[in-house]
């Protein structure tokens, strides 16, 4: 089992508890092998704003993001919605972890959270790669690993693992700020 | 001229003076370690802006997650990253032994800390010698390359194989360590001390080493929380995050040494920081080797204990029990769990999503070097080209684990 | 010249000599990418010392150099990089194909990875092992020079029939017979050419039979 120490169990349990008493009207509370509070939003559209509630609040600070990406559930079992977005949160303050987990839709967009942490950028990148779940407002929504004529979304369930795409020559490289050069 | 000009048939003069000179660096570039791509709007020698290309070496590595049983995807850790494969096979069986609630034995607990330590000294240790090299060193490359040869033949004696490991199994060990591990353990930890001291000879005063990374690449605390930083870079900074002291996971806390933390974050910290590391991941294998009990290297939960070789070839319902484990899987209970150990770039995390059965519905790596190289995009904007060939050195990117 | 003042007279033709020459000064390109770059770079410091075979003048500019040593798994997405490699280098070129990854894919039978380099250039040199220790490397270099020496022509860039594939990976001196002929006994194009249609011997032998 998890071997945390006594210390950390501590800090671990009060921010599982905090989370249950104060933040269950944005979803419900559940918990993980380790013990962790995973909180499952409602509406993926809250996400910027519980996350900035979750960040500042002085005993969560939930200051840094550890992950964020996405999992298939073509299978229905944790609800009503083609994936599950999750994001890890860590706190520095506290060295303890909770989850955020929402039911996004196929074609649903997810408000990006590029403003909150600049970290976001490719990981979210990686995510519509992966997936195809497109995020509102993100200031360079385009594929990161694959090769943009790339079709499909290969961590989707239905995509074959050994369904090659290859192309005879590579992309020349876009430049972020290309506008901005040619002003 | 001028209907020449009309015509677009002549550029005018002026646009020959553009500041604006695009200059592509990899993915064939012997600085960009191989597979990474920037493309740099340069003016004169100074980079203003920059924009990093990924995914030349994106292997599927999660999606064969899915497609493999938990024992089948361990090779996949090791290729991660590669430099340090003992720490990544570690950090993955610890995930899944957390979704299946298991405890290990106190020798494996303590193989699995020597593992960790050697595979940060190992790590660290090409950091330094490559970031070096770059840098036109050679002579360090060489020297601790010695070393590194070294522990990989001890590693070689732990588990048969130099890199790419797979020496961790969920609930054990593969193999227990062979008898001469003492020994040889004893000759690196009182060698490489005094090549790591000749290696600080011949850099922390060099005057050239000095003026190519002091004060290069500056990395804020700020800006490491923003782009979620960890390991010796985000300790270059000033950030005092360290998962072994802040989270312990198995018995770091009982051991005496110190988390290393340097103020400036530029490169030349980065290397004192990565230096004093290995010393300090000295240490704790130091006591690590001291107090490494006996006993048996196995759990006894049965759902996932290998059995002895011998008890398959002589009863049958052992033989029943390797097949299955072989054949078919271990059984791993619905159920997730996030794990994360501090891995010698930073925090290495396994995510893994299990709906019952012997694949793994989902695996998520949290990888540091993905939030490494973001943040390269950004420190480099500002700094000379041979700049920037330092601070992806002293970044210490692995492309495996980038694109997974 | 000799010691002594006068001339020496070497038995060789120039031929030989060039051949010689080049079979110890190989320039490699090292395109690593992954793990078996890794090892590459053990190869080439100071333990394993590549320079004992000529081989240790690293050049990372493909004009300069005449061995790509492909060490890592080649994705979808850098093949064409790696083709630009190749036909930027000056003949005379010799590959060699380190790793499971870069001969056939390995482990990685997935989307995104090529599953062997060989489906985009010739491959002179298959080394077996995931990555393989730096002995395995060297081998290699020296089952190349062996080939630079004697002159053998170089593969074509056709896929290898899995057969063939497997001898490559086994190290068998059947590698050198199917993959390498002798120019001087027969030409790979002749072989072919000169074995039997089986199908229309076999029918007309069944003709016969029924005309018996």
């Amino acid at each position: 089992m998890s071997r945390l120490l006594l210390k950390n169990r501590e800090a671990q349990d009060g921010i599982n508890g905090h989370l249950k008493q104060n933040y269950t009207q944005h979803g419900r509370y559940d918990e993980d092998a380790n013990q962790e509070g995973i909180l499952w939003l409602v509406s993926s559209g809250d996400l910027p704003e519980v996350v900035r509630k979750l960040r500042d609040d002085s005993s969560l600070a939930m200051d840094r993001l550890a992950d964020l990406s996405a999992y298939d559930n073509i299978d229905g079992v944790d609800g009503v919605g083609r994936f599950v977005f999750f994001i890890h949160l860590y706190s520095s303050k506290f060295h303890s972890r909770m989850r955020i987990k929402c039911l996004v839709a196929d074609g649903e967009e997810v408000p990006t959270l590029t403003g909150v942490w600049p970290m976001a950028n490719w990981l979210e990148r990686e995510c519509f790669d992966m997936f195809g779940i497109r995020f509102r407002g993100h200031p360079d929504m385009r594929r990161i690993l694959m090769d943009e004529r790339f079709e499909g979304y290969p961590l989707r369930k239905e995509y074959a693992l050994e369904a090659r795409q290859q192309f005879s020559d590579s992309l020349p490289i876009r430049m972020v700020t290309e506008s901005e050069v040619s002003k | 001229m001028e209907t020449l000009l009309k015509n677009n048939l002549v550029t005018p003069l002026q646009d020959y003076y553009n500041p604006n000179v695009l200059l592509n660096l990899g993915p064939s570039h012997p600085a960009m370690h191989g597979t990474l791509r920037v493309m740099c709007r340069v003016n004169g020698e100074t980079i203003e802006d920059a924009s990093c290309e990924i995914g030349y070496l994106h292997r599927a590595i999660e999606k064969l997650a899915e497609h493999k049983t938990y024992h089948q995807w361990i090779v996949y850790t090791d290729r991660l990253n590669y430099c340090s494969a003992l720490a990544n096979n570690v950090g993955y069986v610890m995930a899944v032994e957390d979704v299946m609630g298991i405890t290990i034995t106190e020798r494996c607990m303590y193989i699995r800390m020597i593992c960790l330590e050697l595979a940060r000294v190992i790590d660290h240790i090409i950091c330094v010698a490559i970031n070096a090299l770059d840098m036109g060193a050679m002579t360090v490359f060489w020297m601790l390359y010695t070393w590194r040869e070294q522990a990989y033949t001890i590693i070689e004696g732990m588990c048969g194989m130099r890199l790419t490991t797979s020496y961790a199994r969920i609930g054990g060990m593969a193999y227990d360590l062979p008898e001469n591990f003492q020994a040889e353990m004893k000759t690196f930890m009182e060698g490489l001390p005094k090549t790591l001291d000749d290696v600080e000879k011949l850099l922390s005063a060099n005057r050239i080493w000095v003026d190519r990374t002091k004060d290069v690449g500056i990395l804020t605390a700020e800006e490491c929380l923003g782009f979620g930083l960890t390991g010796p870079v985000a300790r270059a900074s000033g950030v005092d995050q360290d998962l072994r002291r802040d989270r312990p996971y198995y018995n770091y806390s009982d051991l005496d040494w110190d988390v290393v933390v340097a103020t400036k974050g530029d490169v030349y910290d980065r290397y004192l920081v990565r230096m004093e590391e290995m010393r300090q991941s000295l240490k704790i294998l130091k006591q690590l080797c001291a107090k490494l009990p006996g006993g048996s290297i196995w759990t006894e939960d049965s759902r996932v204990l290998i059995p002895k070789k011998k008890d398959v070839y002589e009863k049958m319902e052992v033989l029943i029990h390797h097949f299955k484990i072989f054949m078919e899987g271990i059984d791993v209970p619905p159920g997730e769990s996030y794990r994360a150990i501090e891995a010698p770039n930073g925090e290495l995390g396994y995510y893994v999503v299990s709906r019952g059965g012997p694949k793994a519905w989902r695996i998520k790596i949290k990888s540091p070097s993905l939030a490494l190289f973001q943040s390269y995009e950004h420190s480099i904007k500002g700094a000379k080209i041979p700049d920037a060939i330092a601070i992806l050195g002293s970044l210490n990117i692995i492309a495996g684990e980038l694109d997974r | 010249m000799s010691k002594d003042g006068s001339s020496a007279v070497f038995p060789l033709t120039l031929e030989y000599a060039v051949r010689w020459a080049r079979k110890n000064s190989l320039w490699p390109m090292p395109y690593g990418t992954s793990c078996c770059g890794i090892e590459m770079m053990s190869t080439l410091s100071s333990t394993y010392d590549l320079a004992r075979f000529g081989a240790e003048v690293v050049r990372f500019s493909p004009r300069q150099a005449d061995l790509l040593l492909v060490a890592g798994t080649i994705t979808t997405k850098m093949g064409p990089v790696l083709r630009q490699v190749y036909d930027q280098m000056c003949e005379p070129k010799w590959v060699i194909a380190m790793g499971a990854c870069s001969s056939s894919g390995g482990i990685f039978n997935t989307y995104s990875v090529l599953q062997g380099i060989d489906e985009i250039m010739p491959v002179d040199i298959y080394v077996p092992g995931c990555p393989p220790i730096p002995e395995g490397l060297i081998y290699a270099i020296m089952r190349l020079q062996e080939t630079i020496e004697k002159g053998l022509p170089r593969p074509k860039a056709e896929r290898l029939t899995p057969e063939q594939a497997r001898n490559a990976m086994s190290y068998r001196e059947v590698i050198t017979d199917s993959i390498f002929k002798d120019p001087a006994k027969v030409s790979l194009d002749e072989s072919f050419s000169k074995s039997p249609a089986p199908e229309t011997a076999k029918s007309e032998s069944t003709h016969s039979k029924k005309e018996g």
